[in-house]
């Protein structure tokens, strides 16, 4: 899977959770550049995330996130192991 | 020894610096890493030497338990291994944190007389201690390699987070001390250092210490207080504890610069928040992201399904934690919980997706963590709920006398006419718009850090500053957060 892939797909699981079905995400956007995107729904995509690549995410590797690029960084870090 | 104090900035930290440079330029590494654990553990050393083998106790067993995930031969299980540090560092932490308070209930639940421990509160153990929490959980989980003792050591030790945060993770801070170019005199980190930790000293020695003058009669001495009193009270303390703590964070992560380190930020104007989400994304950050991460993620982790009932409930109980970490009393269990709950009224507002309109929004914000506040800060409920009461207009109202006839109707309505207005009165109302304009309008460190540009204005600006704060600072008042 390539990480554009995983991009388009995390990017659909981020608008679902967060209820904007036009949002626009980029490698950049970060939970800053969203008002909806809080700590309630941050685990609950964590949680859809894991759900849906089969994964389980070290608690201090959620801590170490900064955007969603470093998330689909980590999926594909974690899908290749 | 304080960061405000003329020993630690005339002799302790030129001393600490210059060794560490000289010995890092003679490319003597290992021995320049000695130099600053023996440096902080001088530093810690310096409040009450009597705590010092409980730190080195601390690591020691840290240290030992965690190089053993990494053990080829494992006398017993990761996961056991993971619980008997939990236990060994919370039990700690509960031993001499809330032994006593422990005690007072029960024998207050049962009729007892149990002799309290009357134990001194080692300092800035509740900051070592979540730190080598999540050190232990991040071994546990696999994201830490074994590490050299000495390096562990100065990830626990390293003296401007020692006692109060910011509360680093370990993958945040070492590496960047092994970078060679951080171990060579850096101007732009010094000046930018020097810079921070002015600020902080302005806010602790100028703004903090002023309001605590005003907060403290009405929180410990005074019995009853009028309506203006108790909002005198409870502003100045709010106003107290944020420059307090952000100005201790400023001057450690001005002082954590000197080294070629760069700390977290802990404060982005917190005060001028439009939700309690927000609040707490901007307080404390350190803290908020530690319990988000090793309290709150494995708590909804736990429940047998994720939703939002199930992370509003793991909110109020990692708001419980978040509160009692703070200290041993139900002053600080009401003011976990209230900030729980608040946090769950503003995710059930939000899902609405009605917005307030900002000067509202900020308004009630700003209320809430004021009001709480007070359970923050007094001894005890009793004297909070004398502060509040005051707050409502329960003990009176007094308006100080102005010499304006037509307000005398006022008497019918029960108000009274107190005394004019004394030059300190004056004094604290600029104070406190001169606050609320900065918490509004001022560029707060984090800002300050990535946009200013140091130039001769800038080293004026510290210079005057600088002094101005050393000829204040000859009452050395310690940092709220040294209790915690």
């Amino acid at each position: 899977m390539t990480n554009k892939e995983i991009l388009e797909s995390v990017s659909n699981i981020i608008r679902e959770v967060l209820e904007l079905p036009n949002l626009t995400v980029t490698d950049q956007t970060s939970a800053k550049d969203v008002d909806e995107w809080d700590s309630m729904t941050h685990i609950q995509l964590i949680s859809a995330i894991e759900g849906k690549y089969k994964v389980r995410f070290a608690l201090g590797e959620l801590q170490a996130l900064k955007n969603v690029g470093d998330m689909v960084l980590l999926i594909q870090k974690k899908i290749t192991k | 020894m304080p960061f405000n104090s003329y020993y630690f900035i005339f002799i302790f930290l030129p001393i600490t610096l210059c060794g560490y440079y000289v010995l890092n330029y003679k490319n003597r590494v290992v021995l320049a890493k000695t130099w600053m654990v023996g440096a902080s553990l001088y530093f810690y050393s310096f409040y009450n030497i009597n705590n010092l083998p409980l730190l080195l106790f601390s690591i020691l067993f840290n240290f030992g338990l965690t190089s053993h995930f990494h053990s080829p031969k494992k006398i017993i299980s990761k996961s056991l291994l993971l619980k008997i540090g939990l236990v060994f560092n919370l039990g700690l932490l509960g031993f001499f944190k809330y032994g006593d308070f422990a005690i007072w209930n029960f024998n207050w639940l049962f009729h007892q007389k149990v002799e309290p421990l009357a134990m001194v509160l080692p300092l800035g153990i509740s900051f070592f201690t979540l730190q080598q929490i999540a050190f232990l959980i991040d071994s546990y989980e696999g994201l830490n390699e074994r590490k050299s003792f000495l390096d562990y050591s100065f990830f626990v030790t390293f003296f401007p987070q020692l006692i109060s945060g910011p509360i680093v993770q370990y993958s945040y801070l070492m590496p960047q001390l092994e970078n060679l170019e951080n171990k060579k005199v850096n101007l732009d980190n010094i000046t930018l250092g020097i810079f921070l930790f002015c600020i902080g000293l302005i806010k602790k020695v100028l703004l903090s210490d002023t309001f605590g003058v005003w907060a403290k009669p009405g929180f410990d001495e005074l019995v009853s207080l009028d309506l203006l009193a108790a909002w005198k009270t409870s502003l100045s303390y709010t106003f107290q504890l944020y420059f307090d703590f952000s100005g201790y964070s400023d001057m450690a992560i001005g002082a954590a610069y000197l080294f070629n380190l760069k700390l977290p930020q802990n404060f982005n104007s917190p005060l001028r928040s439009k939700s309690l989400i927000e609040f707490w994304s901007r307080w404390h950050i350190t803290l908020s992201q530690f319990i988000t991460t090793y309290v709150f993620t494995p708590i909804v982790r736990s429940m047998p399904k994720i939703n939002f009932q199930t992370t509003m409930v793991a909110t109020v109980l990692a708001m419980f934690i978040s509160g009692i970490w703070h200290g041993a009393g139900w002053t600080f269990i009401v003011y976990g919980v209230l900030h729980g709950l608040g946090l769950v009224v503003n995710h059930v507002w939000k899902k609405r997706r009605k917005k307030l309109p900002g000067i509202l929004a900020w308004f009630i914000t700003f209320n809430f963590i004021n009001v709480t506040m007070v359970f923050f800060r007094a001894k005890d409920l009793e004297h909070a709920l004398k502060v509040l009461k005051g707050m409502l207009g329960f003990d009176g109202v007094v308006i100080p006398k102005m010499g304006i006839k037509s307000v005398g109707f006022l008497k019918d309505y029960g108000v009274k006419i107190g005394t004019y207005l004394y030059p300190s009165d004056y004094f604290m109302i600029l104070f406190l718009i001169l606050s609320f304009y900065l918490i509004h309008q001022g560029k707060n460190s984090m800002l300050l850090e990535k946009e200013i540009k140091l130039n001769e204005k800038i080293g004026i600006f510290c210079g005057i500053a600088f002094v101005f704060c050393i000829f204040g600072m000859n009452k050395i008042t310690e940092f709220i957060y040294f209790n915690f």
